[in-house]
């Protein structure tokens, strides 16, 4: 089989006592949608915050292509193609579309000691972008990120990711607090994301939006990843919300008959 | 059609409000007391209004970064003192001294910037510190008492920022290109730099700015530094025009940059600025200073009208920024 993408092992993470994974073992291959589901304390958002380097762990290991890597900061996981976008947190919604996508990274007019901006070229690569995922109705790319709707924020984010050459796409809940249009907005962004090469790992509380989208489906419980290996077009949604909370359907009615006996 | 949306959008422009008031404010100013446009009284004001801008645009560039400065009063006193206490006892040159004050300005920043960045206390305490850190050593030193200055006539560095001359009836100090220069390029440095982009992003989202491998701390210790090399500098120019070196002047500075700041239009609260709106900001405060002396108002009366102008300044801002946001 082909080296993976991205491989983490064994992967350890406590808070003081709190031990949020317990040898956790995950892996995402190239051009592929995974969905990272479970239930809240499950793990994924540690799993996920080590991954893109915003919390150490504490043992374990990380390799990319195979090959294996370090990460102290948000900025080494970002240097080696990963890219995490949480809602609301990447953007600066004061500054405009185009300045927002080159943030950190702007192209430079000559003479370099001027340190001015080619704001002509961003704008163009921006205009272009936008078109690219399907925003470019009538929004100028010099629009503050502050007038943009929540799926508008999302589908910049993902452009940017894009365009910067991202291979690994990391999306947490991004489709919370979207309208019906614009969740199908971002999940047409994903699928057009893997299909121009790149990854995503794609966390939802929503199943059914995952099961839209992903090719692989990865379930968590109390740290650990149990379930690898579902593929979505041979399950669906009870089956996998089995798998989440770990019980069978008679512990779920079961549980559920108890609730009412001891209701009453 | 065009030239409707033109004006809306001039109208739409932060820098809107300021100018008007600033229009308005002359106009009323010189129906009352035509001599408000002399040109000796245009040379008066604009003389001393300089010095305060220099502080004012520094301080446009660190609160768009989302800190600010409370010790740039103090500094703007103290760096004199130490300029004239080098010279007076001989120890260095003129020039070399004003050179040293800078640099202990600098240095005051850093450790400014340090705090807040590293140790994360908020700028309001740390400078809040320092203020008092630098005002007590300048009384310290001189034991409250003002400074002996020489007549700096005749030295190229006193020809270079406070040299004067006169443009037909007007009286022109050298400060005021100085300050012209500084106007410009910050202006440059926050809208066309891409260290502007990253002032912005430090002040409007700076997990966000992080996360694209933004240096947010080394931006506003730079910025720190910038605003303390400037109050050192409009100082400095301060004390050569007056031949002055009184430890305890600049007291109340800083809030006076922060109104003038924030009434040109810039966040409080960081992520937006604008450098003409500080021109704008410092010549509404200014201007009211001095014309509500020359219509006869008693000028105790001056923070009445400060206070007011802040507040309508305000409510128009955060009343545009409702509209902007809600408008398509």
């Amino acid at each position: 089989m082909a080296e993976p993408l991205v491989r983490m092992e064994n992967i350890r993470k406590s808070y003081g006592r709190v031990r949020a994974l317990v040898d956790a073992n995950f892996h995402v291959n190239e051009r592929e949608i995974v969905g990272l589901l479970g239930d809240n304390g499950a793990g994924k958002s540690t799993l996920i915050k080590v991954l893109s380097g915003a919390v150490p762990l504490t043992s374990g290991d990380i390799f990319i292509r195979g090959k294996k890597v370090n990460f102290r900061s948000t900025s080494d996981a970002i240097a080696h193609g990963i890219e995490t976008i949480y809602q609301d947190s990447a953007l600066v919604t004061q500054l405009s579309i185009a300045r927002n996508l080159f943030l950190g990274r702007e192209p430079i007019k000559p003479p370099r000691f001027l340190n001015r901006m080619d704001q002509e070229a961003m704008n163009v690569v921006a205009r272009d972008l936008l078109k690219q995922v399907g925003i470019s109705k009538n929004i100028p790319p010099t629009t503050p990120i502050g007038s943009l709707s929540g799926g508008e924020r999302q589908a910049v984010a993902i452009a940017r990711a894009m365009h910067f050459d991202s291979d690994l796409i990391i999306l947490d809940e991004p489709t919370n607090n979207l309208g019906v249009a614009e969740t199908q907005g971002v999940l047409s962004f994903v699928r057009s994301a893997r299909d121009s090469g790149h990854s995503c790992i794609f966390i939802a509380h929503n199943i059914h939006h995952v099961f839209q989208v992903v090719d692989r489906i990865v379930v968590m419980r109390r740290g650990k990843v149990v379930a690898d290996d579902i593929d979505p077009k041979k399950t669906n949604v009870a089956e996998v919300e089995r798998v989440i909370t770990g019980m069978s359907d008679k512990e779920i009615r079961d549980a559920v008959v108890e609730g009412k006996h001891s209701g009453a | 059609m065009e030239n409707h949306s033109l004006i809306q959008r001039l109208i739409a422009r932060p820098e809107f409000g300021p100018l008007v008031l600033l229009v308005v404010e002359i106009a009323v100013f010189w129906s009352i007391n035509p001599s408000f446009l002399s040109p000796q009284n245009i040379s008066n004001t604009l003389a001393f209004t300089v010095e305060l801008g220099l502080i004012a645009l520094a301080m446009t560039l660190l609160m768009t970064s989302g800190e600010f400065d409370l010790s740039v009063g103090s500094v703007f006193g103290f760096s004199p003192v130490l300029m004239w206490t080098l010279f007076n006892s001989g120890v260095t040159s003129l020039e070399m001294g004003f050179l040293i004050a800078l640099v202990v300005a600098a240095f005051i920043g850093l450790v400014n910037g340090w705090f807040v960045t590293q140790l994360k206390i908020p700028s309001f305490l740390v400078t809040l510190g320092m203020l008092l850190v630098v005002r007590g050593t300048a009384l310290f030193v001189t034991d409250g008492f003002p400074q002996r200055t020489w007549s700096a006539e005749g030295s190229w560095l006193a020809e270079a920022l406070v040299g004067d001359f006169f443009i037909g009836p007007f009286r022109i100090y050298m400060s005021l290109f100085w300050f012209i220069a500084a106007a410009i390029a910050l202006g440059y440095v926050l809208t066309q730099s891409r260290t502007g982009n990253w002032i912005q992003a430090a002040g409007g989202n700076p997990n966000a700015a992080r996360a694209r491998g933004v240096n947010v701390s080394g931006v506003k210790i730079g910025l720190f530094i910038l605003s303390a090399i400037m109050a050192s500098l409009a100082g400095v120019i301060s004390s050569l025009r007056t031949s002055a070196a009184n430890p305890n002047s600049g007291t109340g500075y800083e809030l006076e940059v922060i109104a003038m700041v924030v009434i040109g239009g810039t966040a409080l609260t960081g992520g937006r600025g604008t450098i003409i709106g500080t021109v704008l900001g410092i010549l509404i405060l200014r201007v009211m200073r001095n014309g509500i002396v020359l219509i006869g108002v008693p000028g105790l009366a001056y923070n009445i009208f400060i206070g007011a102008i802040i507040l309508g300044m305000m409510a128009l801002h955060s009343w545009l920024e409702r509209r902007h946001q809600a408008g398509t």
